[in-house]
């Protein structure tokens, strides 16, 4: 409970006060450690007053790239204006905003996205004049996307269909034959992981969906959590019908407000329908849903943090194995799932694994279940016409997602470079030299005689991208000619040094050295000379951290070593 | 222990049990965890007696693994095939046909090993020297890879120290947050003070809610600074390089296993005990030698282990006079003398003398007999030890006896240790409570009857709760409800009170003292109603180490049932509040920091005044002053103006009587008004004087004649040390020798109440 009560005490009192803590300590009776190490840990809590308008401006890739350093030093002007005592402007982690870049700007935790400059100026001095602010609504209508079979009306076919025969047999292998995999990036086999936790023995399981969406570039799970938040609920139904869970929870990034309204409506008619609860459907079965707010953070979003957090801990990831299919929330086998993965599942059931798999295009493996089929969501953002969330075949290519998708490059730059995963995979250039592809990949994936790989033709699955020693994510981040590249890649460090949780050595000091070093580099304090210690740094980052950030937060520097040196 | 698990490590093949036992402190029981790697690799360095290839640090044997420093970081291979990343030897359970290779053997776990380490040094304070040969765990790791100095940036800015704790230092410089010391806090010593705060690379360890360590609820264990690999938590050694050098004969240490098995001493830690080993020394006194003088300062508290001892107040218990000497003879006015002069010789006319003197012991004395036995197991000198106050009485061998003496990181430890304080509390009840209410004048003065007194103490000897304050924390503030009844056995009380304008200090309040009386009146049934009930009309904080009794609002009720004659007393008390309050109908709350002085000037019963009209500045007022008090003048012609009329003053009575404060046996107290008095029984130690920031107190020396304490009947020469402030000396006239000095008539003495009325008269 310490992670609400804190929130609680923050509503009334602004922030948290010393009194407040030691009265919680001894009402929950838990140490005052217990209490202090929480609310120091989370960026949703303030220990102090601070200044009554708190505007923070995203400073992530999209935004950085798209000018945030200028809309930050605007609004600094006017708070400066307005009384820098009053105002406070600051930087924050990406909003899940990406597509507006660099218009996502939260005043006093209202988040608003896309809003111009003069309005956003009104709205610091309504805040100031201690006004109240308006709540930004974004769209829930159907888009007409596959994954949705019901066209936006709550239907729960898919739960009725697994009730007439109770075949969860049959919907993990609907599942597997769909090849369906984790769409938070690390893209494991989703019905491997409901076997698992299906065949661990135990009365107590949980479903876990992470809608803590929080690396930058990233915001599809946005979209969906808002226009079909009813697919989520049945994917985690699902889950927790297959696993024997019956309990689930739905972890989001508490600046997702208006997705958590919309969720939270979908939960209230899914109630009244009686898919949730007890007895759902008059089946005599039960799954309870709940939602958990999470105070903030992007590593959060690496489950076994996530979880810490939801045991009102400091939310740092756990050593691995156990893994959270065996020891997860209390220690119980858990499912824990993205939204978009969980969203898919009510389709394949209806239309059957096949059809997921053949949405894909192009070169994609077919067949395999650790092959690269069926479809998924992307996020586009950077430099190009329209950035926004596709629904799009796997497979793919680069060429397609930017061109035709995303309406080409924007301002008639030229493309220099791509994320593929957001900050987490670095960058990929245009042209990839044949010397520097994997050999395997060189022989078997290029044509006779090319001396490279131009981008634009990768198909974008998780076996190629994979092959070619890239990552495969949700977030394009594409990058014009006009972007320098060691200064963004700083950019995408910094992002990991500041989300770093700190428990390990390599990620929570390396990630600071290296911001120290590339900064004197872009300085021009520091030279060349000191690449071979930046490579050993980022080895031993990528191999000693203990969770995914600290393996990754050196790849865009590393990339950069690789693919663009005269860039250093 | 389940079955052998096979591996190899660096190619040696090697046999565990899968599991093994461990401690659970989250459900405080033993349960059966996987064995690790790092198990493994130990278990083959005993087999073949060469050193473990694997480094630890933020792992420990005795602990269980958090795996966050990954200098312990090993390849894994299954089948030859390498994992995607390295593996924390020290949390990796060991699997049948698992390949070890550590950095003996690959170089990727060696460039690693040596990267995480480089990274530690490149904050720490050690990787500043690189030539410099530390003997923390950090250091040898880095020597043992070949480590000087690292070649990643250094932080650009430093962290704090703190220094609050009297016996360990913290440098978050020094800290790698490795997390042992947090788990020795918690998990090895259940006391739950330790945790990580912030995030990411601002991430540090914190006390409670990140308090000074010192103010934190630490309870000094030492565990975590045994526990720290990097001297980011040390023990401080007394200040003083030696503290017993001036000793003689030079006293021995006592051994820590020795001291560990006294119940006072249980409760810490060995590694504690032994670092301080020189901290706590074992010496004997013959019948006879003294073992503290009183007056003298000092840093150690006593511990009798074996004989009596006496324990008394040299100083006669008077107060220092002016006296005239032979006036007018030869024309001339003689030097004025002083001497010294009793209460009761001197016949002023005041309020009640209390009939014991509270000292730092757990004995009280007698006013008219101050001496007293302590004896084995007795403790003294607390007071001394943790405040630096003077020693408040003297304690003389009455046979040959043997005393623990200690520093103060030692006592520190104890009070703050579960087990120590345990004891410590269960002597005070056992013995001290007798004496200490004996010393708190309230009881004393009421309760004359000794049987009836013995009843009352017996009545509160299992009833009373004990709490200790560390400096500056506060009990209570105002306004706050009124519950508990509080009387001080050691150290002192800072009591205030918000006025527009400023936080006023009312009061200090010192051992033998006591107060919260009148918030919890309404409670007795006569004054429900009549008695608001109560709120906290100041705040009262800790002034430096503080042991507070504390009377429960229902112990305070039942008491006075049980005791008419208390009840009488406080009702009385109560009446007199009452009576006051329509007096002055004035919200006291209300009245402004000026005003106040006005009203405590209105309470003073004779005050300097000097017409301004009439006073030249001649100074002779002062020079007066000076001619009678051996050349040292208490007098200052500065003060509050009302009109004409300066109020000079003796003493500033200053808004913060900080002078008051480590009176070892309370004789310096400000009554009614905001004069200063120092009471009889002064032992004229000087600590006011040196208090006094403006030299105002002064201190005389006085031949005198006395009776021995220690052999009754005969007498002995000592030379008296009192301390005066402005005594209202009496000159030619009967009038103070600065009135009677004033040439123009522009001085004056007269009451409070007579000043408002000319200030009135004059508007
Ligand atoms: S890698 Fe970074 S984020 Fe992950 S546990 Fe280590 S310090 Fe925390
Ligand atoms: S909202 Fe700015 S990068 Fe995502
Ligand atoms: S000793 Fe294993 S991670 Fe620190």
């Amino acid at each position: 409970m310490i992670v609400q009560e804190l929130v609680a005490i923050q509503d009334r009192c602004g922030y948290l006060p010393d009194e407040e803590l030691r009265a919680l300590a001894r009402r929950i009776s838990v140490p005052l450690h217990r209490i202090h190490e929480v609310a120091s840990f989370y960026p949703l809590y303030r220990l102090n007053p601070g200044s009554s308008v708190t505007v923070r401006v995203c400073r992530d890739m999209a935004c950085h790239l798209r000018g945030a350093a200028r809309l930050k030093g605007v609004l600094q002007a006017l708070a400066n204006e307005i009384g820098p005592d009053q105002v406070c402007v600051e930087g924050v982690s990406c909003l899940g905003q990406c597509d507006s870049a660099p218009s996502a700007v939260s005043i006093n935790d209202h988040v608003y996205w896309g809003v111009s400059e003069d309005e956003l100026k009104k709205r610091m001095h309504a805040a100031a004049a201690k006004e109240t602010l308006p709540h930004q609504h974004g769209n829930r209508d159907p888009l007409g996307w596959k994954i949705d079979p019901y066209d936006g009306k709550p239907r729960y076919e898919a739960v009725q269909k697994f009730m007439e025969k109770r075949d969860a047999d049959g919907i993990l292998k609907s599942i597997e034959v769909a090849g369906l995999r984790g769409m938070g990036g690390a893209g494991f086999p989703t019905f491997r992981k409901w076997s698992f936790v299906r065949g661990t023995p135990g009365d107590v399981k949980y479903v876990v969906c992470n809608a803590d969406e929080s690396e930058p570039g990233t915001f599809k799970d946005r979209e969906l959590l808002r226009r079909t938040p009813h697919l989520v609920i049945e994917g985690m139904l699902l889950a927790g019908l297959v696993t024997g869970a019956k309990h689930g929870y739905l972890y989001i990034r508490h600046e997702y407000h208006d997705e958590l309204e919309a969720f939270e409506d979908a939960l209230e008619d899914a109630r009244s329908r009686n898919v949730i609860g007890d007895n759902i459907l008059g089946s005599g079965l039960t799954f309870k849903l709940d939602i958990f707010v999470s105070p903030g953070g992007y590593i959060q979003g690496e489950e076994s943090a996530l979880l810490e957090a939801m045991e009102d801990r400091r939310g740092e990831p756990r050593n691995k194995p156990p893994f959270p299919v065996t020891h997860g929330l209390y220690n119980k086998p858990t499912v824990i799932n993205n939204v978009e993965t969980l969203a898919w599942v009510p389709s394949i059931i209806i239309h059957g694994g096949e059809w997921y798999k053949n949405g894909g295009t192009n070169g994609a493996t077919n067949g395999a279940t650790n092959g690269a089929t069926g479809m998924r969501f992307v996020s586009i953002s950077g430099d190009v016409k329209k950035p926004g969330v596709y629904e799009v075949p796997l497979g793919q290519t680069v060429r397609d997602l930017i061109f035709n998708c995303a309406g080409g490059m924007h301002g008639g730059q030229k493309l220099k470079a791509i994320a593929t995963s957001g900050p987490s995979g670095g960058f990929l250039p245009t042209f990839i030299p044949a010397d520097k592809l994997p050999p395997k990949f060189a022989k078997e994936k290029l044509a006779q005689g090319a001396k490279g790989l131009d981008i634009l033709d990768l198909p974008l699955d998780f076996n190629t991208v994979g092959a070619m020693g890239g990552m495969l994510g949700a977030a394009f981040v594409v990058y014009g000619d006009r972007a320098k590249m060691l200064e963004q890649a700083l950019n995408c460090v910094e992002f990991y040094r500041n989300e770093s949780c700190g428990k390990c050595v390599p990620c929570r000091v390396g990630s600071q050295k290296l911001v120290d070093i590339m900064d004197g580099m872009l300085q021009g304090q520091m030279k060349r000379e000191a690449l071979p210690i930046v490579s050993e740094l980022g080895q031993t980052m990528t191999l000693a951290s203990i969770c995914g950030l600290g393996q990754v937060a050196a790849n865009p520097m590393l990339t950069l070593m690789k693919y663009f040196p005269e860039e250093i | 222990m389940g079955d052998l698990v096979r591996l190899k490590i660096d190619g040696q093949e090697i046999a565990v049990p899968a599991t093994k036992e461990a401690y659970d402190p989250l459900f405080k029981k033993h349960v059966t965890i996987p064995t690790t790697i790092y198990d493994a690799a130990v278990a083959l360095a005993q087999k073949s007696g060469q050193p473990n290839p694997i480094p630890i640090l933020c792992h420990r044997e005795h602990i269980n693994p958090v795996a966050v420093c990954r200098v312990c970081s090993v390849e894994v291979k299954m089948g030859g095939v390498p994992g995607r990343v390295l593996a924390p030897a020290c949390y990796r359970p060991v699997e049948n046909k698992m390949e070890v290779e550590t950095a003996q053997t690959n170089e990727r776990v060696k460039t690693t090993v040596r990267c995480v380490t480089q990274l530690l040094l490149s904050d720490h304070p050690s990787g500043e020297m690189p030539s410099h040969e530390g003997d923390n765990e950090l250091d040898v790791i880095a020597r043992r890879y070949d480590i000087h100095g690292s070649p990643y940036p250094r932080a650009k800015e430093k962290r704090a120290h703190d220094n609050s704790s009297v016996v360990i230092a913290v440098d978050h410089n020094a800290c790698i947050l490795c997390d042992r010391c947090i788990r020795a806090c918690n998990e090895i010593r259940d006391n739950q003070v330790l945790g990580r705060m912030g995030k990411g690379y601002k991430a540090q360890i914190a006390f409670d809610l990140n308090n000074p360590m010192g103010d934190s609820t630490c309870v000094a264990c030492g565990e975590c600074a045994v526990s720290c690999p990097t001297g980011a938590l040390l023990h401080r050694k007394e200040v003083e390089a030696d503290p017993w050098q001036n000793v003689s004969p030079r006293p021995g240490p006592v051994r820590a296993d020795e001291l560990s098995g006294h119940p006072l001493f249980e409760g810490v830690s060995v590694p504690f005990l032994r670092w301080n080993e020189g901290s706590v020394v074992r010496r004997q006194f013959k019948k006879g030698d003294v073992i503290c003088r009183e007056g003298e300062f000092g840093s150690t508290a006593f511990l009798i282990e074996k004989g009596k001892v006496k324990v008394f107040l040299q100083s006669p218990r008077a107060h220092v006079q002016s006296r005239d000497g032979w006036k007018g003879l030869f024309g001339l006015i003689q030097k004025f003398t002083s001497g010294l002069v009793s209460r009761s010789r001197n016949g002023q006319k005041d309020e009640k003398q209390p009939r014991y003197i509270h000292i730092d012991a757990p004995v009280a004395l007698e006013l008219n007999n101050p001496i007293a036995m302590m004896s084995e197991g007795d403790i003294f000198g607390e007071m001394t030890c943790m405040n630096h106050y003077p020693r408040s009485a003297t304690v003389v061998a009455d046979e040959d006896c043997t005393v623990l003496e200690m520093l103060r990181n030692v006592l520190y430890i104890l009070q703050r240790n579960k087990k120590s304080r345990a004891w410590l509390d269960q002597r005070y009840r056992d013995r001290s409570i007798n004496n200490h209410l004996r010393g708190v004048p309230l009881f004393a003065d009421v309760l004359e009857d000794e049987e009836e007194f013995q009843r009352f103490v017996n009545y509160l000897r299992l009833r009373v709760e004990l709490r200790r304050l560390t400096p500056g924390e506060v009990l209570f503030r105002q306004d706050d409800p009124a519950d508990n009844f509080y009387m001080v056995r050691v150290g002192f009380i800072k009591v205030s009170q918000r006025r527009p304008g400023g936080e006023q200090i009312l009061r200090y309040i010192g051992p033998g003292g006591y107060f919260g009386e009148i918030g919890i009146l309404s409670r007795l049934p006569e004054l429900a109603g009549k008695v608001p009930a109560g709120v906290r009309t100041a705040t009262c904080a800790a002034l430096d180490h503080v042991d507070l009794v504390v009377v429960k609002p229902g112990v305070f009720v039942a008491l006075n049932e049980h005791f008419p004659k208390l009840r009488q007393h406080f009702l009385s008390i109560a009446e007199e509040h009452l009576r006051r309050d329509q007096e002055n109908k004035a919200d006291v709350d209300g009245v402004a920091l000026g005003d106040f002085l006005q009203q405590g000037l209105m309470n003073a019963q004779s005050l300097l005044v000097l017409d301004l009209e009439k006073c030249t500045r001649c100074d002779e007022c002062t020079k007066a002053c000076a001619d009678s008090h051996d050349g040292v003048t208490r007098l200052i012609r500065e003060g509050l103006r009302f009109d004409k009329w300066l109020v000079a003053s003796s003493c500033r009575s200053c808004l913060d009587p900080y002078c008051m404060v480590g009176c070892p046996v309370g004789s310096i107290r400000r009554k009614d008004s905001r004069e200063i008095h120092i009471e009889d029984w002064c032992i004229g130690c000087g600590k006011c004087a040196q208090n006094c920031p403006y030299g105002n107190i002064n201190m005389h020396g006085f031949d005198e004649t006395i009776s021995d304490p220690l052999n009754p009947g005969r007498k002995i020469a000592v030379v008296q040390q009192k301390a005066t402030v402005c005594d209202l000396c009496e000159s030619l006239d009967g009038q103070p020798s600065c009135v009677y000095a004033c040439p123009h008539d522009a001085a004056h003495r007269m009451a409070g109440k007579e000043l408002m009325e000319q200030v009135g008269a004059h508007n």
